[in-house]
């Protein structure tokens, strides 16, 4: 095709789909990660009491979810008429399998709070009582099917913009499964903060041991994606190739360099893994370091979702 | 060969391209009835000179924001050889396989009923922007005024519904834009397709636009 039958302007703003929703799709993975990671534990060590990992995981898997409604709702032009998507539904749309995804998983994260939380709350809503007789036989079961839940909701937010033909960046099977692993990442570290600081679990307990364990598989199954996308996309096609720069001359290089690679793995690695003997008394270095983390993984989505979003066909 | 045998030769040729002639109209004549209608559109390159008539008529006809298109006309004219103009459509391409249909949430965005036009029902949208984003000739856009996605639907709604031609096709006083049905055969843009030689935009995204492109030739070769 001649270059002058080929046009060049558009009619979007550049990049429509900004900040908030990175943000939205940062809670939704630390929502689904930290739901996927208490869920799992609580499994495999044949929890019968609520330990802080689980009270943390169900708290910051209900509160992020919910909190992350504000910033996806809060981005429409037309907020008021969010129920519109809830009355027509498109089955062929990535976002409205996600509505119905969320609107399973919503719930299901209450009831998951409820499980966790059951003491304290009859203690003061003690009319709920009648609840966990109900609730309570179920709790195998909710717990199989939130954790399905979890991987999807996490799952969603990368088939969410992988539809994207126009921007190679975005548009690769890789990115759910990115989502998925940052999301795991995110929701570790958030867990983790949650349940030293508020439920007062040791610092060198037996589950934060686990956290710890599974932090490195994370790390690397990210890096390894994260690695994978760039090299599709520098052995790519026209428009590929050119995306391949968003990491190395853009205005986001730095985004990513400095977020992505510098708070989510540098960060971690240095603090924990070569400096751990010095520092693995400290509970402001593993604040430090897990906040660091979270911030990595947002730095993650809004790279993907700015650099993306720019570099197109 | 006697001069009857040849007489009733000539008289049977008559008769059977009659009856072909007229079998032939019926079946187009039912195919058409039972058949939807497909709307294209043809942008000639060789035509358009860039007035922008189309385009004012386009925001008169359809009440486009002022400082927002439906459609508009790029100049492509390369600087090195500025006689030879070239001149170029940019508005919705109506794909078959429309990818704003398909992520629309609350099928706002969706395909006319009766003229299989790619539209939008501002009341459903909820301006998510997935439309927006998802379009691979970022052709959409939202409407300041409305606060719903738009795109050129061929003045479905507007000119179409009271039987005129779409506002940019009815303002252009050069034929570089034809518009029709491609499901009849007899229409002036289907003459034009079967003659001519036209591209479809990215080609490469699978999404089958149905507003064709006929580039100009060079000059002087």
């Amino acid at each position: 095709m001649n270059d002058a039958i080929s046009f060049t302007v558009g009619f979007s703003h550049g990049v429509e789909w900004g900040w908030p929703i990175a943000v939205y799709l940062l809670l939704a993975g630390i929502s689904g990660g930290a739901m996927i990671i208490s869920i799992v534990t609580r499994h495999f060590k044949q929890e019968v009491e609520n330990s802080a990992l689980t009270k943390a995981g169900s708290l910051v898997g209900f509160a992020t979810i919910v909190f992350g409604m504000v910033f996806l709702v809060g981005d429409l032009e037309k907020p008021l008429y969010f129920w519109k998507i809830l009355i027509n539904y498109n089955f062929k749309s990535v976002m409205s399998i996600g509505v119905i995804a969320i609107s399973f998983y919503i719930p299901l994260t209450a009831v998951m709070f409820f499980y966790a939380f059951e003491k304290e709350i009859l203690k003061y809503f003690g009319f709920l009582s009648f609840l966990v007789g109900i609730l309570r036989p179920l709790r195998p079961y909710v717990e199989f099917i939130t954790l399905w839940f979890a991987i999807a909701i996490c799952a969603y937010t990368g088939f969410l913009i992988s539809v994207l033909i126009r921007f190679p960046l975005l548009n690769t099977a890789l990115l759910p499964a990115l989502f998925v692993v940052s999301g795991l990442s995110a929701g570790n570290a958030a867990s983790g903060i949650i349940a030293t600081k508020f439920f007062k679990e040791d610092l060198h307990s037996f589950d934060m041991k686990i956290l710890h364990r599974v932090e490195w598989p994370i790390m690397i199954a990210e890096v390894l994606l994260i690695v994978m996308l760039a090299v599709s996309l520098l052995i790519g096609n026209e428009y590929q190739k050119e995306v391949f720069q968003a990491f190395t001359s853009s205005q986001f290089s730095l985004l990513f360099w400095g977020g992505v690679v510098g708070l989510s793995f540098i960060v971690p690695i240095v603090f924990n893994l070569l400096l751990g003997r010095f520092t693995s008394k400290s509970a402001g270095i593993y604040y430090m370091t897990a906040i660091s983390v979270i911030c990595g993984v947002l730095s993650l989505r809004m790279f993907l979702l700015y650099a993306g979003q720019t570099f197109g066909a | 060969m006697s001069n009857n045998g040849r007489r009733s030769f000539l008289k049977g040729i008559g008769l059977s391209s009659l009856a072909l002639s007229v079998g032939g109209y019926s079946a187009v004549a039912t195919n058409t009835k039972e058949s939807q209608k497909k709307y294209a559109m043809i942008f000639d390159q060789n035509k358009c000179v860039g007035c922008t008539d189309c385009e004012i008529a386009c925001k008169k006809v359809n009440l486009v924001p002022k400082d927002q298109f439906r459609m508009l006309i790029q100049d492509k004219t390369n600087p090195k050889t500025p006689r030879e103009r070239r001149m170029v459509r940019v508005s919705c391409q109506q794909c078959e396989d429309a990818p704003c249909v398909n992520v629309c949430p609350s099928q706002a965005c969706h395909r006319d009923s009766l003229t299989n036009i790619v539209t939008m029902n501002a009341d459903d949208c909820i301006s998510c922007k997935y439309c927006v984003v998802a379009c691979p000739y970022d052709v959409r856009f939202i409407n300041e005024e409305t606060h719903a996605a738009e795109n050129c639907n061929f003045c479905v709604d507007t000119n179409l519904k009271d039987g005129k031609n779409p506002g940019c096709v009815e303002a252009c006083k050069y034929e570089a834009l034809v518009f029709g049905d491609l499901n009849d055969k007899k229409s002036k843009i289907n003459r034009i397709l079967n003659i001519k030689d036209s591209l479809r935009m990215k080609p490469e995204f699978g999404t089958k636009p149905s507003l064709r492109y006929i580039p100009a030739v060079r000059l002087g070769v």
